[in-house]
């Protein structure tokens, strides 16, 4: 059975999470209060069906005139002077009044200007009073956008209505006349979070397709239009290109001695979290670890939230990795994101289009624990993202690493509480320091080690000027005296103590 | 009045670009088409139209029609159930390399105001009107 005919509607990012398009014909309800990009998002509607689809169209403008409307596609680089030569648009000023009079006619004059040139397309900005105010929720409201929506029907116009929506929060939205009788609405908002300000997009409904639902971001780029990012949490369309699982090949880590206590490095696919304080070498070891992928080839890319290129590339130039020379072969990505404000939507799509341009096999994220001061650890934003970068991440084969600021010196409770994702990871290595006399020496412990024997000895190890990271040889010269749990009280309680012996029959 | 050489020679330049235009008459002629060019494409009833560059509704039919006769807007017809009329603007005719110039003139407040001080001047502009922009009610644009 053919699918739909979908109207696809050019807008960056919307067609997917509308599974294509919108049904032709449909008539498509854009809400939102004012700010919301309702005007914007009609007109690039209009604009990329009379340019990329060969779907001539009209914009409808009541309040804004033409030119205003011209100048600001200006802006995003849409030339409708140049549609509007070639009789690939029209831009109609009106009245409201006098839209309702001409598309209760059958001889309407708009919509004879709309065939002349084949329109297949309608913006009508601002459809609100035109059927007697936004909220009310009269027979005669309703009625009156019924006939309206008949004219554009009769036409075969898929048409966009702008229409203002002044409250938007959950709860106290009223339900529009307009909402029932349209095909597909739309939902723009603006979403405050702290004193920050996002657009997000959402499919309220959508008759005669399959779509995604909840808030998606979007942005409003200059030079380009809008760009819709879809929610972090939505399914991926190309999630079974994990079946393509490798569950052989290992990487090495870079760091010597560190592949022969990790059996000879991290799988590929796998996620690997090292967990330490501030200043335990966890950035050194991604260096290492994505310098060692361009040695043998391999593509690598680090993203950074804590430190800029530059800082990045001196780091490296300090423990004598020639980074830049690495970037120049295109083997080496490093990019650097500011956290402040990280629209999550957005940047998820940033890191999709980075994996699937690049193409890395290793990735070194730095760092979790500023993803969790941007995002929050409270409520899923954080642990969905980190659970669709894992998801991603597999997909693409890579063996990802991902350093988190741990705030205890020892044990990982902040990732099984605050950040909840020790279940999502396969492997865990904590670095922390050891106070031996006075100094404080650097120590490594692999915590988990999914699918591999793990010992849980604590490695020593050193970094070095010029060289970097090792991780020391464990040289035991005598056995350590192993003495069985029967020889303990308190263990499970985590505090064990030797028992003393007194010989009587209890103890045996 | 113009109160300096260079004053003056402005006047006489926008003197010259009336004469390549003479079809603006006046400030109604002017204000229309100023709307016109903003609104190309404009589909509206002569009231609203009248109402929207704020002179009387007898003023503004009558540049209308002045401006179609002179292949400046697209004759459409009116037809009996339709109150309003799709007016689009083309500058394309004979008059509309003159009228263009006096448009990208009137795109500023001084360089309105400097054609509306020629067209109040002496010279023939026959037809001429008595009302100005000093009897305007209402600019809404």
């Amino acid at each position: 059975m053919p699918g739909p005919d979908l109207v696809k509607t050019g807008i960056a990012g919307l067609d997917e999470i509308l599974s294509g398009g919108i049904p032709r014909g449909n008539v498509i309800l854009l809400e939102g209060a004012i700010g919301c990009g309702k005007t914007t998002m009609g007109v690039e509607f209009v604009y990329r069906g009379a340019s990329q689809f060969g779907e001539p169209g009209v914009i409808v403008l009541f309040e804004v005139s033409p030119d205003k409307i011209i100048r600001d596609a200006q802006g995003f680089g849409w030339d409708l002077r140049e549609l509007e030569r070639a009789d690939r648009l029209r831009i109609v000023f009106t009245s409201r009044e006098v839209l309702r009079q001409e598309l209760q006619q059958a001889d309407s004059v708009l919509l004879e200007e709309a065939a002349r040139i084949g329109a297949r397309r309608i913006f009508i900005d601002g459809v609100g009073r035109l059927t007697g105010g936004n909220s009310n929720g009269t027979p005669e409201a309703r009625s009156a956008f019924h006939v309206f929506t008949e004219g554009l029907h009769r036409e075969n116009l898929t048409a966009a209505l702008a229409i203002e929506a002044s409250a938007y929060h959950p709860g106290e939205h009223a339900s529009l006349p307009e909402e029932s009788i349209a095909d597909t609405v739309i939902r723009l908002r603006m979403e405050e979070s702290q004193r920050a300000i996002s657009r997000s997009v959402e499919i309220v409904k959508s008759r005669g397709h399959d779509y995604q639902m909840g808030r998606h971001t979007f942005r409003i780029i200059d030079g380009h239009g809008l760009q819709v990012y879809r929610r972090v949490q939505a399914p991926r369309p190309s999630r079974d290109r994990a079946a393509a699982y490798d569950p052989a090949t290992r990487i090495s880590t870079g760091v010597p001695g560190l592949d022969g206590i990790v059996n000879g490095g991290y799988f590929v696919g796998s996620t690997t979290v090292v967990a330490g304080i501030s200043g335990v070498g966890k950035s050194v070891m991604g260096l290492q670890y994505v310098a060692e992928g361009a040695r043998r080839g391999e593509r690598s890319l680090m993203l950074s939230l804590d430190e800029q290129v530059q800082q990045i590339l001196r780091n490296a130039a300090s423990i004598g990795l020639d980074l830049p020379r690495e970037i120049e072969r295109g083997l080496v990505r490093l990019e650097y994101e500011p956290p402040q404000e990280i629209e999550v939507d957005a940047h998820f799509y940033r890191i999709e289009q980075m994996v699937e341009g690049f193409n890395p096999k290793r990735v070194v994220i730095d760092s979790l624990s500023t993803y969790g001061s941007s995002l929050g650890t409270q409520g899923r934003v954080f642990r969905d993202f980190f659970h669709a970068l894992v998801a991603l991440m597999k997909e693409h084969q890579i063996a990802a690493v991902y350093n988190h600021e741990n705030p205890e010196m020892l044990g990982m409770a902040s990732m099984m509480g605050d950040f909840q994702m020790s279940s999502l990871v396969d492997n865990i290595i904590l670095m922390n320091w050891a106070e031996l006399g006075d100094a404080f020496r650097l120590g490594m412990t692999i915590a988990k080690m999914r699918g591999n024997p793990v010992n849980r000895f604590t490695h020593e190890v050193e970094i070095l000027d010029g060289q970097g990271m090792r991780v020391l040889p464990r040289v035991l010269p005598v056995p350590p005296e192993q003495h069985p749990f029967s020889s303990y009280a308190g263990l499970v309680s985590r505090a064990p103590e030797r028992r003393k012996f007194t010989g009587s029959a209890d103890e045996k | 009045m113009p109160t300096s050489f260079d004053d003056q020679r402005q006047l006489e330049e926008t003197k010259r670009l009336l004469a390549r235009a003479p079809i603006i008459q006046n400030a109604c002629y002017l204000d229309l088409i100023v709307f016109l060019h903003r609104h190309p494409r404009a589909l509206l009833t002569s009231e609203q139209l009248a109402g929207f560059v704020g002179y009387n509704l007898k003023e503004t039919a009558k540049a209308l029609d002045a401006f179609i006769e002179a292949g400046l807007l697209e004759p459409t017809t009116q037809q009996s159930m339709h109150a309003a009329r799709m007016l689009v603007l083309l500058l394309d005719g004979p008059q509309g390399g003159g009228v263009r110039a006096l448009l990208e003139l009137a795109s500023t407040r001084e360089g309105r105001e400097g054609i509306l001080e020629a067209l109040r001047g002496p010279g023939p502009r026959p037809d001429r009107p008595s009302t100005g922009p000093e009897l305007r009610l209402v600019n809404s644009v």
